[in-house]
């Protein structure tokens, strides 16, 4: 790695840092309950979209169904909590471990296909598990949905720092910016290169020594990995999921945050999340019309700026740095 | 290591009725370097698409240094040191030059990017985006990523293909050097004649699926059988 | 248990007529319409207001009538423009498109779910062989298949049809070939949504009406599409009466995961024969 590089990379360390210094400081402004509530939940929906993000990114796959990942995280937190007496961090580490496993077993047999063809297959698994949460009253409560109430203790804590937003906020904020921060870190890396390669000449990467289908099914987990954290952060704080977490049309709105943000940029996805929050709240009564909205964002951006937010704050950056010469 | 790098043992591939190989033998000692040629559908990429594993449904055996490995994925032959470059240029056209012969290079501690692009004198091309490179220069490209890592066996598919004349032999000289200095065994495919009378050590002629004969630069230039077969197919 | 089997029929019969579309445009454009669903959605509406007014049958001629009409939009509006980029792009504006229509849906109707009478001439049922069943269910059977024949004729005999499947196969050749690809391809999408518009009016007094109804329904249109084949007209019709059987069987005898067969199907289908079923050529 030049000098240059690294010392991007030492910046981009930093500022990841400032900004999780920054998230546990937040909650001691005067922006007022509701704010906070606000951006908490916002924080789960960053994650969730970065996970759909990253798979656009690095594969140029588009999926309709990852929103499986983030309710099958929340799912199986609520019902191990309710059913069983495991230990938190085993019943953490099997909501985000049981969705990765399934995820990277998908992948293997789903990453063989690429463009519309991909995008069915997500959909269809999707349905699969929304149909069946949904069905099975018996399971999960069906579309009731389900409440769960967590124990007094975990990990040592009282759980209520993971139901009182200033406190949640604070932990989920510093873990998505570790999830982004990690996500530039691997696209920069040798292997996160070789993904990307992917995109351009998959034929010659296996030509050069790899096996393409391995490495895309590694992202694939990945962004499963994230996505159920997000679920499992989620169920946390709501102490209650319901199946529409596991619809597809679910799975579309974080594609749309994530391409409206931006999916080329690794904090493209969640700064879509955070812009559709804010937005959505801000707007107040036109929020009946919320999904046209999105909507038309997303054909504005998709046909228009497929660069998303993110990349149009780069070229206007860029514009203010060099000067409008020769900058796009 | 084994006498002989490269060995194609009864190779055929059928379409249907069609047989694009029938029963191909080919042997190639180590240090070689081995011309292919025949008339078009001869079926010579289709051998080196057998020979590197980007053809699945072939019969036959591949053995590399005495190691059979016709069941092998292409990664997996790459990683056992069979490298090809490819007629329809195969590179990264987002990426700089630089950038994809680093990336290219991997578990070999010896990094030979530098040495690929003074041989191939992409060196001063060596931050520009592929995309923008000539087609003379993105040929080169294509080739220089089949060398990195230094490969023990090398399959070139017409690596002058679009080239000019010029071009070419220039092309060809850079190769011979680099390949001799590395001792590299080559199976290289080409329909410039020039280019293959002035690298190769021997020729392997193919016509219609199978092998029609095999010798030096002499003997296949002077080659009565040779001239027929090139000289039937134009008049027929 | 004939009963079970002729409501597999008609839910088949429906899901003919809409995937047909689906087909139809993707035959055409290459691309898949994620708004396919909203369509059939927007079809049963229209229908539903102009029924509350003079009528079902003046309701379906009025449905089919302005989905034809959006189609010809939607094509020149979308699928022309996008036609050389990435297909993927139009599935992304068309899920867009789907958002919106849904949200306009919402606005217009209402969330309540509304419900559309079986018209008067075909509410009765129909007496054979000591079986006694609704006319109108009946009614939805005939039609697919008229449907099925109709399109089969009109694609083999009218000079329109031959550009059709010519387009179909190769729309840069048949373009220098003289034929108007543009207009071919805006005629095929008008008739594929108005089929969308269609299914909608005719499934109405069947189903509830509400706005999520076209989502619903778009998956298992494309399970039909894929398990079909999406190249092959013939195989939409057994893909869609196979699926058409196992949703109603299913939810009669095995309800807890009926609903997830035909995914399961869909799954495997696009594993090892991403071409559907049904292999190319039966056309």
């Amino acid at each position: 790695m030049s000098i240059q590089s690294s010392m991007k990379t030492t910046l981009i360390c930093v500022l990841a840092l400032s900004s999780m210094i920054g998230g546990i400081l937040v909650p001691f402004l005067p922006i007022g309950p509701v704010n906070l509530t606000l951006i908490t939940q916002g924080t789960f929906t960053a994650i969730m979209a970065t996970s759909v993000g990253l798979l656009i990114h690095q594969c140029g796959l588009i999926s309709f169904g990852h929103a499986t990942f983030f309710g099958l995280g929340a799912y199986i937190t609520a019902l191990l909590l309710k059913n069983t007496t495991l230990h938190f961090t085993l019943i953490v580490a099997l909501a985000i471990g049981l969705p990765t496993l399934f995820g990277f077993l998908m992948a293997l047999v789903v990453v063989r296909q690429t463009g519309v063809a991909f995008s069915m297959l997500t959909l269809a698994v999707a349905q699969v598990f929304h149909e069946v949460i949904l069905k099975w009253r018996n399971l999960a409560g069906g579309d009731d949905g389900m409440s769960v109430q967590l124990p007094k203790i975990l990990l040592g804590f009282d759980s209520l720092i993971f139901q009182t937003a200033s406190t949640m906020f604070s932990i989920s904020w510093c873990l998505l910016t570790a999830i982004l921060l990690g996500l530039y870190l691997f696209n920069q890396s040798r292997w996160g290169r070789l993904v990307f390669a992917i995109r351009d000449n998959e034929e010659r990467v296996r030509f050069l020594g790899h096996d393409t289908l391995l490495l895309r099914a590694f992202v694939f987990s990945l962004s499963s990995a994230i996505g159920a954290l997000g679920g499992v952060l989620f169920l946390l704080y709501n102490a209650y999921v319901s199946p529409e977490l596991l619809h597809w049309t679910y799975s579309g709105f974080a594609l749309v945050m994530a391409i409206v943000g931006g999916a080329e940029f690794v904090l493209g996805p969640a700064l879509g999340a955070m812009v559709f929050l804010f937005t959505k709240d801000a707007m107040g009564d036109i929020t009946e019309h919320w999904q046209a909205i999105m909507g038309v964002t997303l054909i504005v951006i998709t046909v228009w700026r497929p660069a998303g937010l993110a990349g149009i704050a780069e070229t206007q950056f860029k514009k203010f740095k060099w000067g409008r010469r020769d900058v796009q | 290591m084994n006498p002989v790098a490269l060995q194609g043992i009864k190779l055929t591939r059928q379409f249907g009725g069609f047989f694009a190989l029938r029963d191909v033998d080919i042997s190639i000692p180590a240090g070689e370097i081995r011309g292919l040629i025949g008339p078009n559908g001869a079926g010579k990429s289709t051998l080196i698409d057998v020979l590197s594993g980007r053809s699945t449904r072939s019969q036959g055996s591949v053995l590399m240094d005495g190691q059979e490995i016709h069941q092998c994925t292409p990664q997996e032959r790459r990683r056992l040191g069979l490298a090809r470059s490819f007629q329809r240029t195969s590179i990264f056209t987002t990426r700089t030059v630089r950038d994809q012969l680093e990336l290219a290079s991997h578990w070999k501690n010896d990094d030979n990017v530098q040495e690929v692009m003074d041989h191939l004198d992409l060196k001063q091309h060596q931050n520009q985006v592929a995309n923008h490179l000539s087609y003379g220069h993105q040929r080169r490209l294509d080739l220089a990523l089949a060398l990195i890592g230094k490969p023990q066996v090398l399959l070139l598919d017409e690596p002058a293909a679009g080239l000019t004349m010029q071009e070419s032999l220039r092309l060809a000289q850079l190769l011979r050097d680099l390949v001799k200095r590395w001792q590299i065994t080559v199976l290289l495919v080409e329909h410039d004649m020039d280019v293959v009378f002035t690298v190769c050590d021997r020729i392997t002629v193919l016509n219609l699926g199978e092998v029609l004969m095999e010798g030096t630069v002499d003997e296949v230039r002077s080659s009565s059988l040779v001239i027929s077969a090139y000289l039937g197919r134009n008049a027929a | 248990m004939l009963i079970q089997l002729l409501n597999g029929f008609v839910y088949g019969g429906l899901l003919y007529v809409l995937s047909v579309g689906l087909v139809l445009i993707f035959g055409l454009r290459r691309v898949v319409n994620f708004a396919h669903g909203s369509l059939f959605m927007l079809g049963a509406y229209i229908g539903y207001s102009v029924a509350q007014l003079a009528g079902f049958f003046p309701g379906l001629l009025a449905s089919i009538t302005c989905m034809a009409i959006f189609g010809i939009i939607l094509d020149v509006g979308i699928f022309r423009p996008l036609q050389k980029q990435d297909p993927l792009l139009t599935v992304l504006v068309t899920f867009g498109l789907l958002l919106i229509l849904e949200d306009l849906a919402r606005t217009v109707w209402g969330k309540d779910f509304l419900s559309v009478q079986v018209p008067p001439l075909l509410s009765g049922n129909v007496e054979w062989l000591g079986l006694s069943y609704p006319s109108y269910r009946l009614m939805v059977i005939v039609l697919s298949i008229s449907i099925m024949l109709a399109l089969s004729l009109w694609l083999k005999k009218s000079a329109i049809g031959l550009h059709v499947r010519a387009s179909s196969a190769d729309a840069l050749t048949t373009g220098m070939l003289g034929v108007n690809t543009d207009f071919v391809s805006a005629v095929v999408v008008g008739i594929g949504a108005a089929l969308a518009g269609m299914a909608g009016v005719v499934a109405s007094p069947l189903m509830v009406l509400s706005p999520s109804m076209g989502s619903y329904i778009l998956v298992e249109c494309f399970i039909v599409v894929v398990v079909g084949g999406l190249s092959s007209f013939t195989g939409t019709f057994v893909a869609a009466m196979l699926i058409g059987q196992i949703h109603n069987l299913g939810i009669v005898y095995i309800p807890e995961i009926s609903s997830a067969i035909p995914f399961l199907l869909m799954f495997a289908v696009l594993i090892w024969r991403p071409g559907g079923l049904i292999v190319k050529g039966a056309q």
